[in-house]
């Protein structure tokens, strides 16, 4: 696969060209990478200083042929609602997030301002129901500690406390089916 | 292969999943319709999709609809099915179910009430197999009296050994007893243990093998009470108990000590008069030396792998053998040849503990090509139940010899993508290409070993193409969404050129 290195940094959208800039988070890396659609179905991506130049066509909205130099790939990607997409790739799966400018610049906006001591939502990790609801609303609770359990297909998995804190928001009742998502307390 | 004229004309599959589209497969070319049942959350299932016939039994949990007797039965007389093939799980080895299935005049494609119920308790199929001669895990027939009988018992069946609280479970009563030096204190702290926690202090003892294989042996048995059998599995990655990838032959297994483990699990099956098909699954330890673990009365998950390699389809055999034939070949017809393996499709999320993983499915990508077979329960458009066991798929595939399948499942499940909700089949892949895998010397431990290990990293390549290709599908959407009006023109006469792309149109379901 061929990279190209380019010497006169960013170019910019110009004479109908589109150009957009995105972040790619991948493992513990970040990327500034750039796209510019050269003609249809045929781009420029560069990935830092590194260039790229791809015919890429959508099979469907969630597959990819690519064409990258003379290397081809056929990339299945599927989605998450939130968080990081899992791309198959020649039989390896790579996490990748791609976030828009506005996006990173909220993202990083709301980690400064969560922190280590903002409150933190407990989330039910997928759509069950919750058997258990171990702790009481203003209950102080240490890392670790269970606070409910949730159960799908034969399974029980208990939610703990991500640090120490105070239980506040509990709207988990024991025997209500909850969706994936569903907030369900909040420590404090 | 098949003649046209079946006594029975129609049977009822009291299950759901792919156990069930793959009893449909094999009826339907039998010349026998299907009848599905299903619950609630189940109406577009694929198992029903299979089926000539289908009756909504209930709400989504299972014990009020595939759990229901009462229910299936009423369908079972209401549609006049000749016979009810159980699958595995559910009802497949509740022995009052195959008595109220032949009170009804139906016949229950399985063993006999009495054999499912000898075999279902661990003491009564210990009585039975004994009898017969058959090695189990050695140990105290009964309790434990003293500290002194425990220390005279150990030395007698060697080191180390397991004291158990007879009223156990959750490991709690436990003690594994490396030296004569520990016995003593292991066997009054597991009596207490098991006091406190049970009210019972009972302990016994077996002798522990540590890591064990876990090989199992396909028998069938015939309308004559004489068994025959068909090669083993092996069955030793397990992640909890739960099976994972599976095998045939064993690379363990000696030609010599396959035969006798497939004449003593014989003997095993003859000693309860079993009629169909069972499996007698063993423990092999590292001196392979083997014993009798369990019987289980039904068809296996794991099953394909012996139909890959013994050219046999055991349901087709269940079914004759239900409607009074005779088994279809005797012991020197059954040859075996090549590789096969298996690995189980999960919905659950290995990254986050293997939490279940249900939802819905927006698309679903199955592998193709020779030797490669899918059994498969779910489909595009379906939303994966929470009520249900997270196992979705099995994708089995046979080769000429080991390294082969190695590599063509490994292939296949490249090819694998289920879009919507999280599945193992990354997690698969890896286990496939572990060292211990490969070495094919893996026991029940070997899943937690290989977790233990930090993964192999990702190509920079890999990690290349994957911003590449997610970039540009974020790119795509982008532009979609700011022309979107302008383009829905030409989208809604099939155009779109190569920027934007049909919204699927059989998501009708959302998510």
């Amino acid at each position: 696969m061929a990279a190209e290195i380019v010497v006169g940094g960013r170019r910019h959208g110009v004479g109908g060209v589109v150009d957009m800039h995105y972040v790619a988070l991948i493992g513990q890396h970040e990327h500034d990478v750039e796209v510019i659609e050269l003609s249809p179905a045929r781009y420029a991506v560069v990935i830092g200083e590194r260039r790229f130049e791809v015919d890429a066509r959508a099979i469907t909205e969630s597959t990819l042929s690519l064409l990258i130099g003379d290397d081809a790939y056929d990339v299945e990607i599927e989605d998450r609602a939130d968080g990081p997409s899992s791309l198959l790739v020649r039989g390896q799966v790579a996490k990748v997030e791609v976030l828009d400018l506005r996006k990173m610049r909220l993202r990083r906006a709301h980690d400064s301002v969560a922190g280590e001591d903002g409150p933190i939502t407990i989330t039910s990790p997928m759509p069950g129901k919750v058997v258990a609801v171990l702790v009481q609303e203003g209950d102080a609770v240490k890392a670790g500690q269970g606070l409910l359990v949730v159960e799908a297909m034969k399974m029980e998995n208990e939610l703990k406390a991500p640090r120490d804190g105070v239980v506040r928001e509990l709207t988990a009742r024991e025997g209500v089916p909850v969706d994936g998502g569903k907030a369900l307390c909040v420590i404090e | 292969m098949f003649s046209s004229k079946q006594k029975f004309k129609r049977v009822l599959i009291a299950n759901r999943g792919e156990i069930a589209v793959r009893v449909a497969r094999t009826l339907r070319e039998m010349g026998i319709s299907p009848v599905a049942v299903f619950s609630e959350v189940d109406r577009i299932a694929p198992h029903v999709r299979a089926a000539d016939l289908a009756f909504p039994i209930g709400p989504a949990p299972a014990p009020e609809s595939y759990l229901c007797t009462d229910k299936i039965l009423e369908v079972a007389k209401r549609a006049k099915v000749d016979a009810i093939h159980p699958g595995y799980g559910f009802l497949s080895e509740n022995a009052a179910f195959a008595e109220a299935v032949a009170a009804a005049g139906i016949a229950f494609i399985g063993p006999s009430p009495h054999a499912m119920r000898v075999m279902g308790s661990k003491t009564s199929a210990r009585d039975a197999v004994k009898a017969a001669g058959v090695p189990y895990v050695p140990g105290s027939e009964g309790a434990l009296v003293s500290e002194e009988d425990a220390k005279t018992l150990a030395a007698r069946i060697g080191y180390p050994v397991m004291l158990k609280a007879a009223a156990g479970g959750g490991g709690k009563g436990m003690r594994l007893v490396h030296s004569a030096a520990e016995i003593g204190s292991a066997y009054r702290s597991a009596r207490s243990e098991a006091r406190n926690a049970f009210g019972d202090d009972t302990v016994y003892m077996e002798k522990a093998i540590l890591n064990p294989h876990h090989v199992e042996i396909q028998v069938f048995g015939g309308p004559d009470g004489k068994a025959v059998w068909l090669g083993e599995r092996e069955c030793s990655m397990q992640r909890r108990h739960q099976k994972v990838i599976e095998e045939t032959p064993s690379p363990i297994l000696t030609e010599d000590l396959r035969r006798r483990m497939g004449e003593v699990a014989c003997r095993a099956a003859e000693a309860v008069s079993y009629v169909g098909a069972g499996t007698i699954e063993f423990l092999v330890d590292d001196q392979r030396n083997f014993y009798f673990l369990e019987m289980n009365t039904r068809l296996q998950v794991e099953h394909p792998v012996t139909e890959l390699c013994c050219g046999v389809d055991l349901v087709e055999a269940q079914v004759r053998v239900a409607a009074g034939e005779p088994l279809p070949w005797q012991q020197h017809q059954i040859t075996r040849s090549g590789h096969a393996i298996e690995a189980r499709l999960y919905a659950e999320d290995p990254d986050q503990g293997f939490i279940p993983s249900p939802g819905f499915i927006n698309e679903l990508i199955l592998p193709q090509g020779p030797g490669v077979r899918v059994d498969c329960g779910v489909a595009s458009g379906f939303e994966v139940p929470r009520y249900y066991d997270p196992m979705i798929a099995k994708i089995a595939v046979w080769a000429p010899n080991r390294e082969h399948a190695i590599h063509k499942l490994h292939r296949a499940l490249s090819d694998t993508a289920v879009k919507g909700i999280t599945t193992n089949t990354a997690f698969l892949r890896r286990l496939l290409m572990s060292d211990a895998f490969m070495s094919g010397d893996y026991h029940t431990g070997s899943i937690a070993e290989i977790m233990a290990q930090t993964p192999a990293a990702l190509s920079s390549q890999v990690q290349d193409v994957a911003v590449i290709a997610k970039v540009i599908q974020t790119y795509l959407r982008d532009s979609r969404n700011v022309r979107g009006r302008a383009d829905s023109d030409t989208a809604a006469r099939g155009g779109g050129g190569n920027r934007s792309w049909r919204t699927p149109s059989w998501r009708w379901g959302g998510g």
